[in-house]
C-alpha cells in the first residue's frame, strides 16, 4: 500500500482562478499554461488559487489543464466574487508563502480586484499585458503592456517589491488540453476570518444573450468606423451569418452603438485566435489589433491605402467598405 | 507560515475525504485476513464509478456486519441489501438501518463522490464518520492513496 507524503510549500508562481462562465471564460487555463513556462524557468510549481464555495469541480478542471497545485478557500461568504473579501484573504496568503509571480485575467473583475490587491501588498502591477517572459539573466518576469493609447508596447519588470503582479488580456496564450489523467495537490490554508461581504448579490443573470463567444469563433467579422453607419454596421451580421461567425467591433463603433460592448475587440476588450477575420472599415490602432493578432489569417478592408490595419493583414483591399460589403453578401448568397 | 491541510487530487474523480477531494483513500488494512477496512479505490479515466471494497463490523460487538469488493456484496452475515440509488448506492441493514451511502456527482469533464457512514474497528474505535458532506476518517496516517490498490484487482 503507497500512500502520499505531502508537506512541501506550494509553488511560487501563482494564479488567479477566476471561474465565472468557466466554459467560455478560459482566461485561467490560458495563465495556467503559460505559467507553466514560467515556473518551468524558475524551476518551480503552478499554484492555482481558488476562493468560492463547492467549487471542487474547477479545482479538478485547473488541474486537468496543468496547475502543479490548487489552494483552495472554501466558504458561504466567498461564494459570490467581493473585492474586499477576497482581497483580504488573499493579501494574507501572499504574506504568508510570498509567491514570486502573482497572475490574473485582466476581466472585469480581475482589473478591480488586481490593483487593490497590489496596493494592500505594496507592490507593482502591469495591466492587460499581452506577453510575460522570465529574463533568463535575473529571473525577473518582464511583462509587456500597451502604452501611451496603444501606441508602444512597453517592457515593465519589478525588481525590488513582491510579487511581481500581473493582469493578462484574455486570449494571448493558448490552453492546455484537458488531461483526464493529470493528478495534483489541493491545499486548504487556515482562513481565521472570513470578512462578511458588505455587498449582497440579490440576482445575477448572464450578459450573453446565447451567441458563441467571440474569443470561441472560428470566423470573426469586425467592422470599424469606416463603416459610416449603424445600418451598414449591421450588415456585417448578415456576412458573419453566412460564414458561420460571429461579429466584432473596435472601441468607436461601440461607442457610436453600432454593436454591444460584449463585441469590443483588442486592448480592452477581447483577443481572438479565429482561423480567419475580416476587418473591414477599421484603421489598425493598435488597441485594436491586438484583439485579432492571433488570427490565422486576416483580411482587412480600407479605403485608405496607409491604414496601419494592412501592415497585420495577410490579405489587404484597397476600398470602401461600405461598397464591398454589400457586395460581398451577394456573391457569397449565390455560391452556400 | 500558515497552516494549511493538503490532499492530492485528480482531474479525473476523487472521493470527498475529510472535506477534501481525494483521488483514494484507505482506512485500515486490506491485506489482513481480518479486521475493518474501508478502502475507495482510485477510478481510471476511462471509469465513471467509484470503487468501493470493505469490511465492516458491528458497533460493540466487533461482529462481521459486511464484506464488499469493488461495491458487489460477498460476505453477508447481517443480511444487508445492496440498493441503486439515483447517483449511486446504498447498503441497508436488515434491521432497516443504512449502512453506507455512495453517491458521486458528474461534473462536465470529472466525478466527486461523496460517502457517508459510520464506522467502527475490531478495538471498538470510531474510523470513519459523517461530517457535512464528507467523510471524515480517522486514522494515523495520511490515507490518500499515490496509485491503485492493486492486491484485490
Amino acid at each position: 500500500m503507497k500512500k502520499t507524503k505531502i508537506n512541501s510549500i506550494p509553488g511560487c508562481v501563482w494564479v488567479f482562478g477566476d471561474y465565472r462562465e468557466y466554459f467560455q471564460n478560459r482566461i485561467t487555463l490560458q495563465l495556467i499554461a503559460k505559467g507553466r513556462d514560467l515556473a518551468k524557468t524558475l524551476n518551480t510549481g503552478i499554484t492555482v488559487v481558488l476562493l468560492g464555495e463547492q467549487i471542487h469541480q474547477y479545482a479538478m478542471e485547473y488541474v486537468a489543464h496543468g496547475a502543479d497545485t490548487v489552494m483552495v478557500a472554501d466558504h458561504p461568504n466567498l461564494k459570490e466574487y467581493e473585492v474586499e473579501t477576497y482581497t483580504t484573504v488573499l493579501a494574507k496568503w501572499v504574506k504568508a508563502y510570498q509567491p514570486e509571480i502573482f497572475l490574473a485575467g485582466a476581466t472585469s473583475f480581475g482589473r478591480e480586484f488586481f490593483p487593490r490587491l497590489a496596493k494592500r501588498l505594496r507592490t507593482g502591477l502591469s495591466a492587460d499585458c499581452v506577453d510575460l517572459e522570465v529574463d533568463p539573466e535575473t529571473s525577473l518576469l518582464v511583462q509587456t503592456t500597451p502604452s501611451f493609447g496603444g501606441e508602444l508596447l512597453a517592457e515593465v519588470i519589478t525588481p525590488d517589491r513582491r510579487p511581481q503582479m500581473a493582469t493578462v488580456h484574455p486570449g494571448v496564450f493558448r490552453e492546455l488540453p484537458h488531461n483526464s489523467e493529470a493528478a495534483g495537490r489541493i491545499i486548504y490554508p487556515e482562513v481565521d476570518v472570513f470578512p462578511e461581504p458588505r455587498l449582497k448579490v440579490t440576482r445575477s443573470r448572464p450578459q450573453n444573450k446565447g451567441k458563441v463567444s467571440l474569443e470561441d469563433a472560428s470566423v470573426v467579422i469586425a467592422g470599424g468606423m469606416g463603416l459610416g453607419s449603424k445600418k451598414q454596421f449591421e450588415l456585417l451580421n448578415e456576412l458573419a451569418g453566412l460564414l458561420e461567425g460571429e461579429v466584432g467591433a473596435t472601441r468607436p463603433a461601440i461607442l457610436s452603438g453600432w454593436a454591444d460592448e460584449d463585441r469590443l475587440l483588442g486592448q480592452t476588450g477581447k483577443s481572438v485566435k479565429a482561423k480567419l477575420v475580416i476587418s473591414i472599415g477599421t484603421s489598425g490602432a493598435l488597441q485594436y489589433t491586438t484583439g485579432i493578432q492571433g488570427a490565422e489569417t486576416v483580411i482587412a478592408i480600407n479605403r485608405d491605402p496607409n491604414a496601419p490595419i494592412f501592415r497585420i493583414a495577410d490579405l489587404g483591399l484597397v476600398a470602401d467598405g461600405k461598397t464591398v460589403l454589400p457586395l460581398l453578401i451577394e456573391t457569397l448568397r449565390k455560391r452556400i | 507560515m500558515v497552516k494549511y491541510r493538503e490532499s492530492k487530487i485528480s482531474a479525473h474523480h476523487n472521493y470527498l475525504v475529510n472535506e477534501m477531494p481525494t483521488p483514494g483513500f484507505v482506512v485500515g488494512n486490506p491485506d489482513k485476513q481480518e479486521g475493518f477496512y474501508f478502502l475507495g479505490d482510485i477510478v481510471l479515466p476511462e471509469e465513471s464509478t467509484p470503487r468501493i471494497s470493505c469490511r465492516l463490523l458491528a458497533e460493540g460487538s466487533g461482529n462481521l456486519l459486511l464484506e464488499m469488493n469493488w461495491n458487489r456484496i460477498q460476505s453477508n452475515p447481517e443480511g444487508c441489501i445492496h440498493q441503486s440509488i439515483p447517483g449511486g448506492f446504498q447498503v441497508v441493514h436488515s434491521s432497516g438501518d443504512i449502512l453506507l451511502e455512495v453517491r458521486t456527482q458528474a461534473f462536465a469533464n470529472g466525478y466527486l463522490t461523496r460517502i457517508k457512514a459510520r464506522f467502527y474497528d475490531e478495538n471498538g474505535d470510531l474510523r470513519m464518520e459523517t461530517r457535512g458532506d464528507s467523510i471524515r476518517v480517522y486514522d494515523a496516517e495520511k490515507p490518500v492513496l499515490d496509485s491503485p490498490f492493486s492486491s484485490l484487482a
